[in-house]
């Protein structure tokens, strides 16, 4: 059951091509999504006028290799999500980073290059399956615990706000996707198993059309902002004090 | 905010309860523990001990240090020294008792790991001046509260206390404290044999002079909120000196300190054309006070006196010409480290307005009234004193408890004990700590009996506004004005002027009489009817709620105190216009006041003021 | 607005709502992030400032009377003991200190149970804990009894 390719049993009703639009058109959504939400709101710009601001103060001029080491310095940091300074925050995020990767390429490969069941490397769907109890498990914790409203401002662990957009629409689609793989294995595409799979996709589809509202978009902005920063203090803009960088000038 | 916990209500029973985590409740705490080792000592505090109270900047000097190991002062000059800057009255028994421990406390900070700077060629604490020495004090409350919360059994953070309790069997002794949760709203009982009070004392009595964003730039701490008076006064606690309410001369708008500009950096004030004004006003001072205006050094209010009528005269702004003193780096590192330690607004003042203090004077100016009792000032609960030392009629057996049994005080709460400051509030606050535990040890058998009724009774008023607000409410569309009730930032604000312009604020150059005295009155008696329609939005505003409810009952002792005392003792902090001079033969006493919560009546009296040291 | 949080930075840790005086750091409920939603009762202690793991708190000067442009950052640095200010004024010159702020390990203080238990019977003498060790001098000051009133 755990090495079955869902989509492709679905495809004996649903048509492969028909999950093929519906996986391109969420990758549109999510890429309009962010767009939409940098350009409509101003925060692209707002960006772009802090970058050249911290460039014009800069003491230090950066070589192309300097940056390639600030990059990749800052995509180290974020896979092992050292930027958390809390234990039980960053082992969640890690378990939510890595499930939903895992859960979105292997949907990704899935529906595009293995439409045949028997002939899905078994470890794709098993990669698939893991990865959506992982975002289950890290949010499921993070919802109910470790959610800074509930943990430190008084909010009941049920309640929900438009901040929660974005672990909502994730706990349905990987909660839900679940389900239905596992109603999908006892009774192949039953009406129980395909309800499951409308609401596995009405879940799905609320996650990605929401991105212009959600906080799903922190995934492209959080490293790029985090590479900036890095720039900031290797090329001396930045304007916290820097007791590293040796003697502190004093006018 | 939730509002569902309402329904919960936590007993927390202690022998010792210390209701505020500042210096005064961290002291208690520490001392408790040494003298009761096995007691349950419990520390309650409406923030977060860590960084709560007037010190969560820190501080750049310890302004209360007698240096008795080197011979640099006793502590009856320290008597004498405050005597001096109240215009005579100080509790001279309290503050005996503070100098001679002081330097304990100050030694065990040093070992704690308060960075403590040394002159350099005496190997000596750096004097700031005679009484006053320097500090790297950015950490100074999180030092202290580590050690009072390794001392304590239990800390609740978070938890605002709105009443004590009295015992429902004996009378006039304290049995507890009611309050709640300000971040899920549970309702919390405390039954204690003793209770401290290390609450604050007020600012934002008076309306203070920035009232947009820069209304949190006053000079003591917006969350110290009269707590200490406002929870003694209603147990019917005698309370002392209410109309001695202090105005500071500091660096404009930010509030910066002066302390070391004037003392250790040797720094100079003049008017805007450059002259030294202190000296030409002798005389002008001394028709008003007689004698008192020969003390040296100059008192606090005296020398407001003089800048408050420079200013009258036009001839402001006055200057701290900080350009002529900082001729060396290590200065100019003083000079920034001095905002930056304690006061760091006066720092982005600089930074925005472009002055470098290298390079240009900078303004000061006199702030709004503040009521406390650890400053040059000493409004608080009358206490008993120490006993080996106090006259008779100044002690009642046990050191710093109020005249309600079982209830002691340390900090802004116990008037009369001038010139504090953060070491001698926690020395006070050992003071009753130690006191606090022989309570407990020679009562060991007694339990506290808390009246269940009237602690269902005050559970339903703590929690009233939030019902207020959220019936209200659904009077109005949106916003913020609805007949039915006011917003806690309102009340605080008519609060304020009232006080401003009747009793005495800024705006009046403090200048007040009996007419105005008795209009303020009448004001802040239906600003008080109003409370009963105060609406809370959410546990936030349930807290500004009871703390303006704190500062009511406060402001009213204040106004009664003025009217009670018929004289001007302390020109530069308040003037009765129609009693302008200081008055010995009337008035060398302590005005006290009793407040009765069933009939709402204050009974004022005179306690004498004695002379031993 | 006295303390403001950077967008880019806050992660949501709570930190700054724990440890803030005045309790007026709390979560906004769109981002999930934190904010000072009093800014009239900031004291611009720069608590939340300090504690903050992302740096992502600062001060802009009270609107009343602080120009714009300005700024005044803060690196506190618990295990050195150690903090350092950079600042900017709103005319470009910069100044940058840095002070000591403890001498000795965070969590080092004892407790004063942990002291060696005194005997009651001191209850009932002026001295407190540790004296008169602690006062450097051979005894506790007091007043000869002929002064008291």
């Amino acid at each position: 059951m755990l090495t079955t390719n869902p989509f492709a049993v679905l495809s004996e009703v649903v048509p492969a091509s028909l999950l093929q639009i519906y996986v391109a058109l969420m990758i549109l959504a999510v890429a309009v999504g962010t767009l939409l939400d940098a350009f409509h709101k101003g925060s692209a710009k707002y960006f772009a006028q802090r970058r050249a601001k911290a460039a014009a103060m800069a003491r230090r001029p950066l070589s192309g290799g300097d940056k390639l080491s600030l990059a990749a310095c800052t995509i180290g940091e974020a896979a092992v999500s050292g930027e958390f300074c809390k234990w039980p925050r960053r082992v969640s995020h890690l378990l939510m980073m890595y499930g939903f990767i895992a859960y979105v390429v292997t949907t990704f490969l899935m529906v595009f290059c293995y439409t045949v069941a028997a002939q899905t490397p078994p470890i794709v769907p098993a990669l698939w399956t893991l990865g959506a109890l992982m975002v289950l498990v890290g949010g499921l914790w993070f919802f109910f615990f470790l959610r800074v409203n509930v943990a430190y401002d008084g909010d009941p662990p049920l309640h929900v706000g438009r901040a929660d957009l974005f672990i909502l629409g994730l706990l349905t689609s990987t909660g839900f996707g679940l389900l239905w793989k596992i109603a999908q294995a006892g009774g192949g595409n039953s009406s129980v198993s395909l309800t499951l799979f409308a609401i596995y996709i009405a879940g799905t589809t609320f996650l990605f059309l929401a991105v212009p509202w959600s906080k799903f978009a922190h995934m492209f902005y959080k490293p790029v902002v985090a590479f900036q920063r890095r720039v900031e203090e290797a090329n001396g803009s930045t304007d916290l004090p820097t007791p590293e960088a040796g003697r502190l000038s004093r006018s | 905010m939730a509002l569902r916990s309402t329904n919960r209500t936590k007993f927390v029973d202690a022998d010792i309860l210390v209701v505020g985590g500042g210096f005064g409740g961290c002291g208690a705490a520490y001392e408790s523990r040494y003298w009761g080792r096995d007691l349950k000592i419990v520390l309650v505090e409406k923030a977060n001990i860590e960084r709560s109270g007037a010190v969560a900047q820190g501080l750049s000097a310890i302004n209360c240090y007698m240096g008795m190991q080197w011979g640099e002062n006793q502590p009856e000059d320290f008597v004498r020294y405050t005597r001096g800057d109240l215009m005579g009255l100080v509790r001279e028994d309290l503050v005996y008792d503070i100098a001679r421990h002081v330097d304990s406390t100050v030694h065990k900070f040093e070992e704690w790991g308060l960075p403590i700077i040394k002159n350099p060629e005496t190997g000596r604490y750096l004097r700031e001046g005679k009484w006053q020495i320097m500090i790297h004090g950015e950490s100074y409350k999180p030092i202290v509260a580590e050690a009072a919360r390794k001392s304590s059994t239990e800390v609740y953070n978070r938890i605002m206390v709105t009443h004590l309790l009295m015992d429902a069997k004996r009378p006039n002794r304290v049995a507890g404290a009611v309050g709640f949760s300000v971040r899920d709203g549970t309702f919390y009982v405390f039954r204690a044999k003793a209770v401290i009070i290390g609450a604050g004392g007020g600012s934002h009595i008076y309306r203070p002079r920035s009232v947009g964003e820069g209304m949190g730039r006053t000079w003591y701490a917006p969350w110290s909120t009269a707590s200490a008076y406002g929870l003694l006064i209603p147990t019917g606690a005698k309370m002392i000196q209410m109309e001695n309410r202090i105005v500071l001369a500091r660096f404009k708008d930010g509030y910066g300190p002066v302390g070391a500009w004037f003392l250790l950096l040797k720094s100079h004030a003049t008017n805007a054309y450059g002259e030294m004004y202190e000296a030409a006003r002798f005389e002008e001072i001394k028709q008003r006070v007689g004698k008192y205006a020969e003390i040296t050094p100059m008192p606090t209010c005296l020398r407001n006196h003089a800048m408050l009528e420079e200013m009258k005269a036009g001839k402001g702004p006055i200057y701290m010409h900080t350009q002529k003193v900082l001729d060396t780096k290590e200065k100019e590192e003083i000079g920034w480290e001095d905002f930056l330690d304690m006061t760091i607004s006066q720092a982005v003042v600089w930074a925005a307005q472009n002055i470098d203090p290298k390079e240009k004077p900078s303004e000061l100016i006199t702030s709004e009234p503040y009521v406390m009792g650890s400053h040059a000032t000493c409004s608080g609960a009358w206490a008993s004193g120490p006993e080996d030392c106090a006259p008779s009629d100044y002690q009642w057996g046990y050191n710093r408890m109020t005249t309600v049994e079982g209830l002691f005080g340390a900090g802004d709460t116990i008037g009369g004990s001038a010139h504090k400051f953060s070491a001698g509030s926690f020395t006070e606050g050992r003071l009753a700590g130690k006191a606090a535990v022989r309570y407990v040890l020679d009562r060991r058998n007694e339990s506290p009996e808390v009246d269940d009724a009237q602690v269902a009774d005050l559970r339903a008023q703590i929690y009233q506004p939030l019902e207020t607000y959220r019936v209200g409410r659904n009077e109005i569309v949106a916003g913020t004005v609805a007949p039915g009730y006011i917003t806690p930032l309102a009340g605080l604000q008519r609060l304020e002027k009232l006080m401003d312009e009747y009793v005495g604020g800024y705006t009046t150059f403090y200048v007040t009489n009996e007419p105005l005295l008795n209009r303020g009155l009448e004001l802040l008696e239906m600003l008080k009817e109003d409370m009963a329609h105060v609406g809370a939005e959410d546990l936030h505003q349930l807290q500004r709620a009871w703390e303006l409810h704190h500062r009511i009952m406060t402001a009213e002792a204040v106004a009664r105190h003025t009217l009670f005392r018929k004289e001007t003792r302390w020109p530069g902090y308040y003037y009765r216009a129609d009693f302008p001079k200081l008055d010995d033969p009337d008035w060398h006493v302590f005005t006290s006041s009793q407040y009765d919560a069933k009939t709402g009546q204050w009974e004022m009296t005179k306690l004498p003021v004695h002379h031993f040291v | 607005m006295p303390t403001y949080v950077d967008m880019t930075r806050c992660d949501g840790c709570g930190e700054c709502v724990d440890i803030c005086p005045s309790d007026i750091m709390h979560i906004d409920k769109v981002y999930r992030r934190s904010y000072n939603i009093e800014p009239n009762f900031c004291w611009e202690c720069y608590s939340c400032v300090k504690h903050c793991p992302q740096h992502a708190i600062d001060v802009r000067g009270y609107s009343d009377f602080a120009p714009l442009g300005h700024k005044v950052r803060v690196l506190r640095e618990t295990e050195k003991g150690m903090i350092y200010w950079k600042i900017r004024y709103r005319d470009g010159r910069e100044k940058e200190f840095e002070f000591p702020i403890r001498t000795t390990p965070w969590g080092s203080i004892k407790s004063a149970g942990e002291y060696e238990a005194p005997d009651l019977k001191a209850l009932s003498s002026p001295m407190l804990a540790h004296e008169p060790e602690a006062l450097h001098i051979d005894a506790l000051p007091t007043l000869p009894r002929e002064k008291k009133a």
